[in-house]
């Protein structure tokens, strides 16, 4: 294998909050990939981008991205390495026009690619003369993405991107990112909640719950690995719960047994040579 | 550039694997001529909807099979795959489909003759199809395997 480069580390980060705990994390976003951050609501998403930009401070632990250790006064320059979408607009820029808006973030940005920013106002019809306030909240949403994306980040940190898209624009999206990734050292981490956005884009998972990283996969063995099986043989749901490698879940399925497997391929082998006759597999 | 690669979700077979068979079989057929520049390994992620890390395991295989090469800054093109090579290569894609086919069948319980008789059958109908209108008539009088004649 050769040696993976990491783009952001999180090592034993905790804090804490009247209603809220999160940490201890530890984890490491590998470069050059994107990696999705999966968890239902409140799960700690937002509040580990908010570590990650120094917005908040951690009361243990140290966050290192792009190599530099976050928290340690002027980043400056490393905050013109990245690109944030947070999850939510702020409400007092509603009288701002876009326009207005973009002018003022590209003075901090000496890599921003006014080209590349005026091709994805169009790709993503953006009239850039309106009022930030005026605009549907998609419309808003595509324009915050193209000032994330305006400078070509070298990490790019996407907060539920797709909040409030329309499918076209979706799709647009999901084109622009991958373009965005071509280069092959760039770093996407993106927290989603939707499944097809994970599908399309991501290389690896994250998942969170809790305020904790439950885990982290490569996504094509995780999708592969996990399957469902319906078996006609011998033997009750409970024995073969107990005996099928990697069965997460066994019931009574119409005269088969439907399986649940996070080890899809050497479950199917056991069937195989146990005499086990898979009828269906999803 | 799109590629006709097939992705069956259902099937135990790994994910590189798949693509890693059909792409083999598209540049040894000579489907991809030599000189043929491949998608990036993002693109063709973004293609069969699989991640980056999966491609690249492909294109390292076939690489290392020797029937690939990446030049630095611009990309993966399809290699020179000399005669041998490539009739080995074409005749190892067949025998594997074939064992595949016969796996299939026991699975249904067919005997040999029940599976000779399929791929008698399969053979006739595909090599009549792709002649010209005079094996195509006798398409007409064909006969299921089992069925009296």
């Amino acid at each position: 294998m050769m040696e993976e480069k990491v783009a952001i580390s999180m090592a034993g980060v905790e804090q804490n909050r009247p209603h809220f705990k999160l940490g201890p994390l530890d984890l490491e976003v590998p470069a050059g990939y994107v990696t999705a951050l999966v968890g239902p609501n409140g799960s700690g998403k937002s509040s580990t981008f908010r570590l990650l930009l120094d917005l908040a401070k951690p009361e243990k632990g140290t966050v290192t991205v792009l190599g530099k250790r976050v928290g340690g006064g002027d980043d400056v320059e490393l905050k013109r390495r990245i690109g944030y979408l947070p999850e939510n607009t702020n409400s007092f820029e509603d009288s701002l026009k876009a326009e207005d808006k973009a002018a003022f973030v590209r003075q901090w940005y000496p890599d921003w690619d006014v080209n590349y920013y005026r091709e994805l106002l169009r790709l993503f019809e953006i009239d850039s003369s309106l009022k930030l306030g005026k605009m549907s909240k998609g419309m808003r949403r595509k324009f915050e993405l193209a000032l994330a994306l305006a400078h070509r980040p070298e990490l790019l940190l996407l907060d539920e991107p797709s909040s409030g898209l329309d499918p076209i624009a979706w799709k647009k999206m999901i084109g622009v990112l991958h373009r965005h990734m071509e280069r092959g050292d760039r770093t996407i981490l993106i927290a989603t909640h939707i499944v097809e956005e994970v599908r399309r884009l991501a290389d690896y998972i994250v998942f969170m719950d809790y305020g904790r990283v439950l885990g982290m996969y490569e996504k094509d063995e995780l999708l592969s690995s996990w399957s469902v099986l319906f078996v006609q043989g011998e033997g009750r749901p409970e024995w073969l719960l107990r005996t099928v490698p990697g069965a997460i879940r066994t019931e009574e399925a119409g005269g088969s047994v439907r399986i649940v497997t996070s080890r899809a391929q050497q479950a199917e082998r056991w069937c195989e040579s146990e005499g086990y006759r898979i009828v269906a597999r999803k | 550039m799109w590629l006709p690669i097939h992705i069956n979700e259902q099937s135990a077979e790994p994910l590189y694997y798949q693509i890693e068979v059909q792409l083999r079989a598209l540049i040894v057929s000579g489907q991809l001529a030599e000189g043929t520049l491949l998608p990036s390994i993002r693109e063709l992620a973004q293609l069969l909807k699989c991640s980056v890390i999966t491609v690249r395991r492909v294109y390292q295989d076939l690489e290392n099979e020797g029937l690939l090469r990446t030049r630095q800054g611009t990309g993966t093109f399809v290699a020179k795959v000399d005669r041998t090579e490539r009739d080995r290569q074409r005749l190892q894609a067949v025998i594997a489909a074939f064992e595949a086919a016969i796996e299939a069948g026991l699975r249904v319980q067919c005997s040999e003759e029940e599976l000779r008789a399929v791929f008698e059958e399969a053979l006739r109908l595909k090599m009549g199809s792709r002649d010209g209108p005079d094996r195509r008539r006798d398409e007409n009088d064909r006969h299921l395997p089992g069925e009296k004649t």
